[in-house]
């Protein structure tokens, strides 16, 4: 009986912190900013108690809505790039590269060790006018005059890319080097061509490394702020950006709110539709 | 017979076999050839980050002697060890409690440890904000060092969390059979088993704090710029070879430590797992 509550104390002791950590850092202030994005604010910067759906509202409108479309199409298209170039790139470690793979593995990691922004200022330099690539350009004679790259979406977009791509490979190969290969030579024996054992086998074996590389890619893109200032010249702004603006330059504490919670609402839709199509790539099995 | 029949094979044979060589070899080049020209232009003479005039480590002698980067510099290993230390010994604690203990909300708390994972940082960060501002916290190395722990905790705890469930409880009972106390038990046979998954669980958070912006963005105060904030402003008002050389001697440090790590602990994960 002693020792039972011992271990009981023990336990809580092990969990207090973890908890406590959650509950206070993390679920409360969700809850203030949840309350927050409904709150009133007076022209100094102030949040004033009160009720009003205004904030929500603003966000479907004018700027806030082209934000919003910014944002999608720039999380959207960085998923799409990330997985057509990363699924090749993963399949290619899986099933071709022999002896070769760990080192690719590592390969992939360098990127990791590398301060983010440093990385980045690579694309900055490489990208401008006179970068690499319009010497290159210039050099080729497909150009006469540099080419202004930064401060476009194209630059925010290889930006994204770049940084998006070792995130995408490994989920994805994660799930092609599991798949046994007597079954690809089972489907090749019964007659399928390349085509069809890619298609019938190997992709829907794989998908649930697609969709895991997908979240981990589209999520955390809506979020980003850095790329699109230092790349993009800031001009094309995504959600990310909005909320760094009403946050830290505006001190529009509501609207800003209302951004976060919209934000945290579209993540949890996306993990929600990960685990359906999870659940329905499975049951496909 | 299938939809897919419609795709003839040479298309496929070419384009997703033979295709997916060049197109990891295009994707490490791209991955990796940045990272290399901008090495290199770390130990350009000139100022310029696209021209080179010359070879010099006058950039270096530049970095290692401004201290708005050195203060960054120690704010930023400050908050990495701390939070790293903080991190890793909640998320232990958890991980042996959810490994080892049976206890109600078992599985919702292992789902609330990962959470930040999914969760978008930024939302996290601006949550930390809002709530210590409410709370009238003054932003600082606190808050910082809060905002940190939670982005490593779901590593922590799941790398310890892996050690522990893997760990061979006979050993354990071999102990207690030879007359060790529960605290004995702990701290000479389960905790020098659990050393290396603890050390990796501190060096990745410390990383993780260390490469830090976005929570950084919204947690430092006045006086506790991070690396990266620094990193970020200097970006901002344009490019020289002083963030070059800055980034290959974070490369260097990066390598550094995972040499010695792995010098050190190799050997010691390897003996584990052949047991």
């Amino acid at each position: 009986m002693r020792r039972e509550r011992r271990e009981q104390l023990q336990t809580g002791l092990m969990l207090a912190p973890s908890v406590l950590l959650l509950a206070v850092f993390v679920l409360i202030p969700i809850c203030v900013v949840f309350a927050y994005s409904f709150a009133l604010r007076d022209p100094y910067g102030a949040v004033l108690p009160g009720f009003t759906f205004d904030n929500y509202r603003d966000l479907f409108q004018g700027v806030y809505l082209q934000i919003f479309v910014n944002s999608f199409y720039l999380a959207g298209m960085t998923t799409a790039l990330c997985l057509l170039i990363g699924y090749p790139v993963a399949y290619f470690i899986a099933f071709k590269a022999g002896r070769a793979a760990p080192a690719l593995l590592l390969l992939l990691l360098i990127p990791f060790w590398i301060n983010f922004l440093i990385r980045i200022s690579a694309w900055v330099v490489l990208l401008g006018r006179g970068g690499l690539i319009n010497q290159g350009l210039l050099l080729s004679g497909l150009i006469d005059v540099p080419v202004g790259m930064l401060g476009t979406v194209g630059a925010t977009l290889v930006g994204m890319v770049y940084a998006f791509l070792p995130v995408t490979v490994f989920p994805i190969y994660a799930a092609l080097t599991p798949i046994d290969r007597r079954l690809l030579e089972a489907g090749a024996d019964l007659g399928a061509g390349p085509a069809e054992t890619f298609f019938r086998i190997t992709l829907p074996l794989s998908l649930p490394g697609v969709l895991a590389a997908a979240l981990f890619v589209f999520v955390p893109s809506m979020g980003v702020f850095a790329i699109p200032v230092l790349l993009g010249g800031g001009k094309e702004i995504i959600l990310g950006n909005l909320i760094v603006q009403l946050f830290l330059e505006f001190r529009n504490i509501p609207a800003g709110s209302a951004v976060s919670i919209l934000l945290l609402v579209l993540s949890g839709f996306g993990i929600l539709l990960y685990m359906r199509a999870l659940r329905r790539v499975e049951a496909m099995k | 017979m299938t939809p897919h029949r419609a795709m003839p094979n040479w298309f496929v044979r070419r384009f997703v076999y033979g295709i997916s060589g060049w197109v990891t070899l295009l994707s490490y080049l791209f991955m990796l050839l940045p990272i290399v020209v901008l090495l290199a232009f770390a130990f350009n003479a000139g100022k310029s980050t696209v021209v080179w005039t010359g070879f010099s480590l006058k950039w270096f002698e530049k970095v290692v002697t401004n201290r708005n980067i050195i203060q960054a510099l120690q704010v930023s290993l400050i908050v990495a060890v701390a939070s790293a230390a903080l991190s890793t010994m909640i998320g232990a604690a958890a991980a042996v409690a959810i490994t080892r203990r049976a206890f109600p909300g078992r599985d919702i708390l292992s789902a609330a440890l990962a959470a930040p994972l999914v969760l978008p940082e930024i939302v996290l960060s601006v949550a930390l904000l809002v709530f210590m501002s409410f709370a009238g916290v003054t932003l600082g190395y606190t808050t910082m060092i809060i905002g940190h722990i939670l982005i490593s905790i779901p590593f922590a705890t799941l790398i310890v969390r892996a050690a522990a469930s893997s760990l061979d409880v006979r050993l354990e009972n071999a102990a207690a059979d030879l007359g060790a106390n529960e605290w004995q038990t702990f701290y000479m046979v389960t905790l020098p088993q659990l050393m290396p998954s603890i050390l990796t669980a501190f060096i990745l958070s410390a990383t993780l704090s260390f490469d830090n912006l976005v929570m950084s963005t919204f947690t430092s105060g006045v006086g506790t710029t991070t690396l990266p904030l620094r990193i970020y402003s200097m970006l901002k008002l344009g490019i020289t070879p002083e963030i070059n050389a800055l980034g290959a001697l974070m490369v260097l440090a990066n390598v550094t430590i995972l040499l010695l790590v792995m010098s050190r602990y190799l050997p010691l994960i390897l003996k584990t797992n052949r047991r």
